[in-house]
């Protein structure tokens, strides 16, 4: 049997924990386009390290933000 | 009174005055409740992220006040009506409110939230291209 790979994760820190002068709001769709695919869809807190609190704050924004057509359901914005 | 903000599109054929009467409609609801409008903003003609009742564009105006449930009520009764008004949207802020400390605080900080996405999405585009020409 092979050693098993061992593989070190890097420290992620959750990025609004780190700067508090980044807002979770729906309004401000430039901060929630960098958590979501080019495709529009909400990307895992595994990737960018989030903490649970934040990740949870972010989604309620992002599907906000959904609804009243800041952002889209699917797919890139090619209207 | 509670605090609230209200977010609603209109559809972009319809004249700049009409979308005012439209807003003076709901801010004379809301007064007549005895809320306080904190702020109202134009946000103007913005890109839909989709669709909505065959229509790309909007316009999006903000409305932020303090009030009671009752004219919220009132309030998206009257847009669902409207046949101009594509989408609204009203997210309640806080449970209780105190309208003149809000005032001030609002008075003090920066005046509007822009959400020009599109400037920043005109942005993006342009360093695309630009990585391309490279």
């Amino acid at each position: 049997m092979p050693p098993k790979k061992r593989i070190f994760p890097r420290q992620k820190v959750c990025r609004f924990c780190t700067d508090k002068n980044l807002v979770i709001d729906y309004k401000e769709v430039r901060t929630l386009r960098n958590f979501v695919t080019e495709r529009g869809k909400i990307i895992p807190r595994r990737i960018y390290g989030n903490c649970a609190k934040h990740q949870r704050k972010l989604t309620d924004a992002i599907k906000k933000a959904r609804q009243i057509a800041l952002m889209p359901y699917s797919g890139p914005t090619q209207l | 009174m509670r605090r609230y903000e209200t977010i609603f599109i209109v559809r972009p054929n319809v004249a700049e005055d009409e979308i005012e009467a439209i807003t003076g409609k709901a801010n004379s609801i809301i007064e007549g409740d005895g809320g306080t409008i904190l702020r109202s903003n134009n946000w103007g003609l913005k890109k839909l992220a989709y669709l909505i009742k065959k229509e790309t564009q909007g316009y999006y105006v903000y409305v932020d006040f303090a009030g009671v449930p009752a004219s919220v009520a009132e309030v998206e009764r009257i847009f669902r009506i409207d046949d101009r008004i594509l989408k609204y949207l009203t997210v309640k802020l806080a449970d209780s409110c105190d309208p003149e400390a809000v005032k001030e605080q609002l008075a003090n900080a920066e005046p509007v939230i822009p959400a020009d996405e599109d400037d920043t999405e005109a942005v993006e585009s342009d360093s695309a291209e630009d990585e391309q020409a490279d």
